[in-house]
C-alpha cells in the first residue's frame, strides 16, 4: 500500500516538476532561515554548565553610591563587581562550600620555542576552587593548593591553546613559563575548554574564549597586575597608589559562590545581609540593601547574553515560514484540484477517501522531506556566510562556536520541515478527499 | 472594466485568492519591518566618527625587559614613527577608538560635584593626538608640547587642561560658550577648556553618547597604552610596514605585538549590527522572491486550469485585452485585500517590536513604500500568465465539446 502510495506521489511530482520544484524551493527556504536563526540562539541561549547552574551563584553588593544607580538602563541591580575589600571578606569568611575570587588580567608571554611570537597572554588572576567548582577539567597535573594560594607560590595552569603554542602539546608540567617579569613553573594543562556563554565571566563578550593561562589570586596583588575587565568607580576618592586603589570603593573583582540547596543559598543570603548592614553602620553602602545571588542561567538573563537582536530574529524568522507555507498550501491546493478528474477517476473505481487524502499526504510528506534536506544545506552555507561577515581573527571561535550546525538543530529542522509540510498539506489533501467522483467523471 | 464578474468568480472558489492575499499581507508586514531595521543598522554604522577611519592605525605592543624606560621609550617611539615619510602624525594613547574599549569620567562645572555634570569618554593623547584624529577644532587650540605629561600609574591627579567635543560642551555649558572655562574632576581638581572639537566619536559605538570625547594631555601608562599613527592620505599599509620595521629595529625593551588599521578595529566592533542588516537583507529578497514566485505559479497555473473558459469567452467576443485586463484586475483586487491586511500586520509587527524590543516605531513612509513595491511585484509576477491568458486561442473552445 505504502509503495503504491509513494509510487502515485512521485509521479504526481513528475507531472508538473517546475510547480515541484517551487515547492521544494520555498519549503527549503523557510526552513534554512529558521535553521540558520535557530543555530545562533540555540547556541546562544545554551546552558554552559548543565548540572550545576542551579548550584552556581554570582554574589553582589550593591555597594554603589546614593545619588544614582549603578546601571541607568536597569536601576535594580546593584553593581555586577565587587570592591577588594567586600571581596576579601567574603572570601576570607568561607560562608560557601566553595567560593571563587578573581579577575580578567594579562601579561606578555615571552615562549622559548623556536618560531613562536610573543603574546600578550590573558590571564584569569583567580583563587583556586576555581577549577573544581566550574568543573574544569585537566589533560595534564592540577590546579594548586591553599598554600600556593597563600604564598603565593610561581605556579601557572594553562589552557590547552597556550600549551600547543608553547610547548608544542606535550605534558609540560614541571617546565617553566615567562609571563611579564616573572617565571612561573606549569603545574596544571586544562584539555580543550570553553563554556559556551562564557557564563562565569561575561565582562569582555558572552561569547570570548576563557583565558591562556591561570596564576593564583595573591600574584594579582603581588604584582599590582592590570584589570583587563571593566573596574568601575562612584565616588570621589583621591589616590596615589595600588593600595590606594584596593582600598576604594571601584568594583572590578568577580566572586561566585557554590550552594548546593536551596537552604544554603538562603542561609548564604543572610551572611551577605548582615554584612551589608554592618557596613551600613560603619558608614559605606548608602543605597537600600540590594545584595543579590544569580544562578547561572539568572546571570545570563542579567546581562542579556541573548541578545535582542537574536530573539527579534526568531519572530522574523517564524513568520517567514509562515510565508512559504502559505505559499506552498496556495500551490498544492491548484495542483491537486487541477489533477481532480484524475481523483475522481480513482474514487469512481473504489478508492475511499482515507485513501485519496491519504495518496496526497504521501506526496506532501515527500516535499516536506526533499525541501528539510535542501534546506538543511542551504542553512550551512548561510551560517558559512555569516561565520564571513565575523571574519576578525580576533574571537574567530567563539563566532565559529556560536554557528555551529549541532544534531538537535538538525533534528529539530527535519521534525519541522516534515511538520510544515504536513500542515500545508492537511487542508488541499481534505478537500481534494472530497472530490465527488460524479463531477470529475462527467467531461472526460 | 466590470468587477462583479470577476467579484463573483473569486466568492465561488476563495481559498486560491485567500492564500494569495494572506502571503503579500505576511511578505509586507516582514519586509517592511525588516527593512526599517536594515536602514537603522546601516546609519548606526555609516555614521561620520569625527575620525580619519581609513589612514589610522594602531600599534600595540609591551614592555618585556628593563630596557624599557617608560616615558623616555615611549617618546624614542613615536620619535621613531613620526620621522616616517608616510606618517602624517602619531601618538601614544590609553585605548583605542570605535573598539568597544576604552575609559570614561564625569566632569562637574562646580568642584565638589556639583554644578552640571558631563560624562567623557577620554583619550590620553600628546600634542599631535588632535592631528592624529583628523579631527578638527570648532574654536580654541591643540596642546602645547610642554603640557604633555606622564602621570604614576594610579594616581587620581589630572592635567590642567583639555580639548573637549562641541557634545560634552553642549552637556555641561548650554547656550554659551565653554571655551576657556574651568572644570572640575570628582575630587575637586580644576581643568581648563582649551579646545572645542568639532566632532569625534569614542571608544563604545553603541553608546548614546558616543559623542563625549575629550582629550587630556596625558602619555597613557604602559600597561595600556598604544601608538596610534596616522598616515599620509591614501598610503596607510605600506605606512603600517614601515613603522613595524622601524620599531622592531629599536632594541629598546618593549615588544611590538600587532599592527592593525582602525578600519578593521571598526569593522569588526560593528560586525553584529553588519550581520543583522546583511541578514535581514537576504531575508526580505527571499520573502519577495518566494511571494513573487508564489503569485505566478499559482497564476500561471490557474491559466492552465482555465484555457477553456477563455478560450468559450474569447470565442463569444471577447478581446485579447479583456482577457488581459480580467485576469491583472483580479490579481490586482486580491493584492489589495493583502496590501491591507498587511499594512495592519505591518503596524502590529512593528509596535510588538518596539515595545517588547525598544527598537524605534515603524517609519510609516516605509509602509507606504512596501505597500508599492509589492503592487508593482505582484502585477509583475502576474503579467506573464496573464499574457499567456490573452493568447489562447478562441478555437480551443470547440475542440473537446
Amino acid at each position: 500500500m505504502f509503495s503504491y502510495d509513494l509510487r502515485l506521489a512521485l509521479d504526481s511530482l513528475r507531472r508538473n516538476p517546475g510547480l515541484s520544484a517551487l515547492m521544494v524551493l520555498a519549503i527549503a527556504l523557510g526552513i534554512a532561515v529558521c535553521t540558520v536563526t535557530f543555530t545562533v540562539y540555540h547556541a546562544m541561549a545554551t546552558n554552559p554548565i548543565p548540572g550545576k547552574s542551579s548550584q552556581l551563584y554570582h554574589v553582589t553588593l550593591d555597594t554603589w553610591g546614593a545619588d544614582r544607580p549603578y546601571d541607568d538602563d536597569k536601576p535594580d541591580e546593584p553593581p555586577t563587581l565587587l570592591t577588594y575589600r567586600d571581596a576579601m571578606y567574603l572570601y576570607g569568611a568561607k560562608a560557601a562550600s566553595r567560593s571563587v575570587v578573581m579577575y580578567k588580567s594579562g601579561a606578555l608571554l615571552l615562549p622559548e620555542r623556536q618560531g613562536v611570537k610573543p603574546f600578550v597572554a590573558t590571564l584569569r588572576v583567580t583563587s583556586n576552587e576555581f577549577f573544581p567548582m566550574f568543573d574544569v577539567p585537566f589533560q595534564y597535573g592540577s590546579g594548586w593548593d591553599a598554600a600556593a594560594e597563600e604564598g603565593p607560590q610561581p605556579v601557572v595552569v594553562l589552557s590547552d591553546e597556550t600549551n600547543q603554542k608553547v610547548f608544542g602539546g606535550e605534558n609540560s608540567v614541571g617546565r617553566t613559563v615567562r609571563l611579564g617579569k616573572n617565571d612561573y613553573r606549569v603545574i596544571g594543562v586544562l584539555k580543550p575548554w570553553a563554556p559556551s556563554p562564557k557564563f562565569f565571566d561575561l565582562n569582555n563578550g558572552s561569547f570570548e574564549d576563557p583565558e591562556d593561562a591561570y596564576l593564583p589570586y595573591g600574584w594579582g596583588r603581588a604584582l599590582e597586575m592590570p584589570v583587563y575587565g571593566n573596574t568601575n568607580c562612584w565616588k570621589a576618592e583621591a589616590g596615589n597608589s595600588y593600595q590606594d586603589f584596593l582600598n576604594s570603593e571601584c568594583v572590578w573583582l568577580q566572586f561566585w559562590a557554590e550552594l548546593p540547596t536551596a537552604a544554603d543559598r538562603d542561609r548564604y543570603q543572610a551572611f551577605l545581609d548582615n554584612y551589608a548592614r554592618s557596613q551600613k553602620a560603619a558608614g559605606r553602602m548608602p543605597r537600600p540593601l540590594n545584595n543579590r545571588l544569580y544562578d547561572v542561567g539568572q546571570w545570563l538573563d542579567r546581562n542579556e547574553v541573548v541578545q535582542r537582536d537574536n530573539r527579534v530574529l526568531i519572530g522574523i524568522a517564524l513568520l517567514f515560514l509562515g510565508v512559504c507555507l502559505v505559499n506552498v498550501v496556495g500551490l498544492l491546493l491548484a495542483k491537486f484540484l487541477n489533477a481532480a478528474p484524475l481523483t475522481g477517476l480513482r474514487r469512481a473505481l473504489g478508492a475511499s477517501r482515507r485513501d485519496i487524502v491519504r495518496q496526497h499526504m504521501t506526496e506532501v510528506v515527500l516535499l516536506g522531506l526533499a525541501g528539510g534536506v535542501v534546506g538543511l544545506l542551504l542553512a550551512v552555507g548561510g551560517l558559512a556566510g555569516i561565520r564571513s561577515i565575523y571574519g576578525s581573527d580576533y574571537n574567530r571561535s567563539a563566532y565559529e562556536r556560536l554557528t555551529e550546525i549541532d544534531p538537535t538543530v538538525v533534528l529539530v529542522t527535519l521534525g519541522l520541515a516534515l511538520l510544515a509540510g504536513a500542515v500545508a498539506g492537511l487542508y488541499p489533501s481534505w478537500r481534494i478527499g472530497r472530490t465527488a467522483p460524479a463531477v470529475y467523471l462527467k467531461t472526460q | 472594466m466590470h468587477i462583479r464578474p470577476i467579484l463573483s468568480s473569486l466568492r465561488r472558489s476563495p481559498t486560491g485568492a485567500i492564500l494569495v492575499a494572506l502571503q503579500i499581507a505576511l511578505a509586507l508586514a516582514i519586509t517592511v519591518n525588516s527593512l526599517y531595521i536594515v536602514k537603522q543598522r546601516l546609519d548606526l554604522i555609516g555614521r561620520d566618527p569625527g575620525m580619519d577611519v581609513a589612514n589610522i592605525f594602531l600599534v600595540s605592543w609591551q614592555a618585556s625587559n628593563d630596557r624599557f624606560q617608560g616615558e623616555a621609550t615611549m617618546r624614542e617611539d613615536l620619535q621613531a614613527l613620526r620621522s616616517l615619510p608616510l606618517v602624517e602624525a602619531a601618538t601614544a594613547v590609553n585605548a583605542v577608538p570605535l573598539s568597544g574599549g576604552g575609559s570614561s569620567t564625569s566632569m562637574y562645572t562646580e568642584p565638589g560635584e556639583k554644578g552640571r555634570r558631563g560624562d567623557i569618554n577620554f583619550f590620553q593623547v600628546d600634542e599631535q593626538g588632535l592631528p592624529t584624529f583628523g579631527a578638527s577644532l570648532a574654536a580654541g587650540r591643540n596642546f602645547d608640547a610642554s603640557v604633555v605629561r606622564k602621570f604614576e600609574r594610579n594616581s587620581s591627579d589630572s592635567p590642567g587642561e583639555m580639548m573637549i567635543t562641541k557634545d560634552v560642551a553642549a552637556e555641561m555649558f548650554p547656550g554659551e560658550s565653554a571655551l576657556g572655562k574651568t572644570i572640575y574632576t570628582a575630587i575637586g581638581q580644576p581643568v581648563t577648556i582649551i579646545g572645542i572639537i568639532d566632532h569625534l566619536h569614542g571608544s563604545w559605538p553603541g553608546w548614546d553618547k558616543v559623542g563625549n570625547v575629550g582629550l587630556f594631555p596625558v602619555i597613557a601608562d604602559e600597561q595600556y597604552a598604544r601608538y596610534m599613527v596616522r598616515a599620509k592620505p591614501g598610503q596607510r599599509d605600506e605606512a603600517m610596514k614601515m613603522a613595524e620595521e622601524a620599531l622592531s629595529r629599536l632594541d629598546n625593551g618593549r615588544v611590538i605585538l600587532r599592527v592593525r588599521s582602525l578600519e578593521y578595529i571598526a569593522a569588526s566592533t560593528y560586525a553584529d549590527d553588519r550581520a543583522m542588516a546583511m541578514y535581514l537583507a537576504v531575508v526580505v529578497v527571499l520573502l519577495v522572491g518566494i511571494a513573487a514566485l508564489g503569485i505566478f505559479g499559482l497564476a500561471a497555473f490557474n491559466v492552465s486550469t482555465r484555457t477553456k473558459q477563455i478560450g468559450t469567452r474569447r470565442a463569444v467576443g471577447a478581446r485579447r485585452g479583456d482577457i488581459l485586463r480580467y485576469f491583472l484586475v483580479e490579481n490586482w483586487l486580491v493584492t489589495t485585500v493583502g496590501v491591507v491586511a498587511g499594512c495592519v500586520l505591518a503596524l502590529a509587527l512593528g509596535y510588538w517590536l518596539s515595545t517588547a524590543f525598544e527598537l524605534p516605531r515603524l517609519n510609516l513612509y516605509y509602509l507606504v513604500a512596501g505597500v508599492l513595491a509589492l503592487w508593482i511585484i505582484s502585477l509583475a509576477a502576474a503579467l506573464w500568465p496573464a499574457r499567456r491568458a490573452s493568447m489562447v486561442s478562441p478555437a480551443v473552445a470547440t475542440r473537446t465539446v
